[in-house]
């Protein structure tokens, strides 16, 4: 399948999940679960960060508008995906990225994908509810939301990167 | 002119970043206080039409719960109805009344979207300009107050609910002999609690006593329930009661609620308008 199509496809279906079910779910101790992260951070390698920020936009654009949030998560997905490379290049290997590999953890290792997805889904999280809260004295709060949240995103991502490989393997 | 090209070629990455940053954040700032435009809430076509189909499949999920909560309150309403009174002395003569008139007339409405764990809760409303909804007025269900209608298009209405930052709400808590007018805000940390500002500590509040709506902005009637007080304690250096309450509606499973159009509002407001605004 082309890579563009693949990602367009990929696009829409993270999109309607997050505004059509994740949204949805209200699981109480201000707990939010985010995928969209996980889309930008599939991205492929060789893309650029102005075309990326724009696709970041984009999808934030869609977000927010289902889910009445007024450009927060654009917001916050042009900031990871402004981030995304200064990342990669920090713990990439010294010869560069292989461009025939994905940014998945089956192609480059669950370490690097560990730690790599969850520095980024921590910024962006972090900068999500900084802007929603909006109060430098409730930082603790901040910082209980941007955990929890985050780390159960992490954990859904892991499980989604699994039916990813799954189908992948079956191919 | 060179140096500014290579400049902007230089900062280009950071440049996009920042007008993009800058394009959201107005966004954000700007939507919270008016919404100009339809197109970038959930009341544009495209947004409302998938939230409906995904309405459709889970509006079923609280339906027995919704539904006996309605018969409850039918069975309220039936019970002072006149005609299924019995009548104790058949010789009065029935008048018809002219002591009170329709003040408030109600729009029911279901609830199509919403959220209650973000700092900043909207609920999206089936109904809008075609039925009479316009921004600004109340809207509460069955067992509490619910917000403010703060955009409405003509099919749709978006809700700035009671769990927002600045809702601010006037409220009464009612006292043995008197009662203690507030604000209502919400602090975002649970969407059952909320909190109320302005009471002022001399008197001493009991736990659980009622908080109602006070009704003089024209919003809202006077005593729809909104919470009872849970939690009080004084702000330090302010003469201020923290006074934290527990709603009395459950947002997580609301499904109807009912819209408030005040009668006499443009009258109140035409005779407010009057006041000289220098005093």
């Amino acid at each position: 399948m082309n890579v563009v199509y693949k990602h367009i496809i990929r696009f829409v279906v993270f999109a309607f999940l997050q505004a059509l079910v994740f949204n949805q779910l209200n699981i109480g101790f201000g707990i939010h679960l985010m995928i969209q992260p996980l889309f930008i951070m599939l991205l492929p390698f060789e893309l650029t960060v102005i075309p990326m920020m724009g696709i970041a936009f984009l999808m934030g654009l869609v977000i927010d508008i289902f889910s009445n949030t007024y450009g927060l998560n654009t917001s916050s997905l042009v900031l990871m995906a402004y981030l995304r490379p200064i990342v990669f290049k920090f713990y990439g290997p010294r010869e560069g990225y292989d461009p025939l590999k994905e940014p998945t953890s089956q192609d480059m290792g669950s370490n690097w994908f560990t730690v790599v997805y969850s520095i980024l889904l921590g910024l962006h999280t972090f900068w999500f509810f900084l802007l929603e809260i909006f109060e430098i004295g409730r930082l603790g709060f901040i910082l209980q939301k941007t955990l929890l949240s985050g780390g159960l995103s992490f954990l859904l991502a892991l499980l989604i990167q699994s039916f990813i490989l799954n189908s992948k393997q079956k191919k | 002119m060179r140096n500014l090209i290579a400049f902007l070629q230089r900062f280009r990455i950071f440049l996009v970043f920042a007008v993009l940053q800058i394009l959201a954040l107005t966004w954000y700032v700007t939507y919270l206080s008016f919404p100009r435009n339809q197109f970038l809430t959930t009341n544009n076509n495209i947004a409302i039409q998938f939230l409906e189909w995904e309405h459709d499949l889970t509006k079923h999920f609280n339906l027995s719960k919704n539904n006996s909560q309605l018969q409850w309150e039918n069975i309220y309403w039936r019970k002072r109805q006149p005609q299924f009174m019995y009548q104790l002395s058949r010789s009065k003569v029935k008048v018809n009344d002219t002591i009170y008139e329709q003040q408030y007339t109600y729009i029911p409405a279901e609830v199509i979207n919403s959220s209650i764990d973000r700092r900043n809760n909207y609920f999206t409303l089936n109904v809008g300009t075609a039925q009479g909804i316009k921004r600004g007025m109340g809207v509460f269900c069955q067992q509490g107050v619910v917000g403010v209608i703060h955009y409405a298009s003509k099919h749709y209405s978006l809700v700035k609910t009671v769990l927002t930052k600045d809702i601010n709400i006037d409220v009464n808590i009612h006292m043995k002999k008197t009662d203690l007018p507030g604000l209502l805000k919400w602090d975002g940390r649970d969407a059952r609690y909320g909190m109320i500002t302005g009471i002022n500590n001399d008197l001493r509040i009991k736990k659980w006593s009622k908080v109602e709506t006070r009704g003089g902005s024209g919003i809202f009637p006077k005593g729809i329930p909104v919470g009872k007080v849970s939690f009080t304690e004084p702000i330090e250096g302010q003469a201020l009661w923290k006074v934290e309450i527990r709603y009395a509606a459950d947002y997580r499973r609301l499904q109807r609620v009912y819209v408030i159009k005040n009668l006499h509002l443009a009258e109140q407001t035409a005779l407010e308008a009057r006041i000289p605004d220098d005093e």
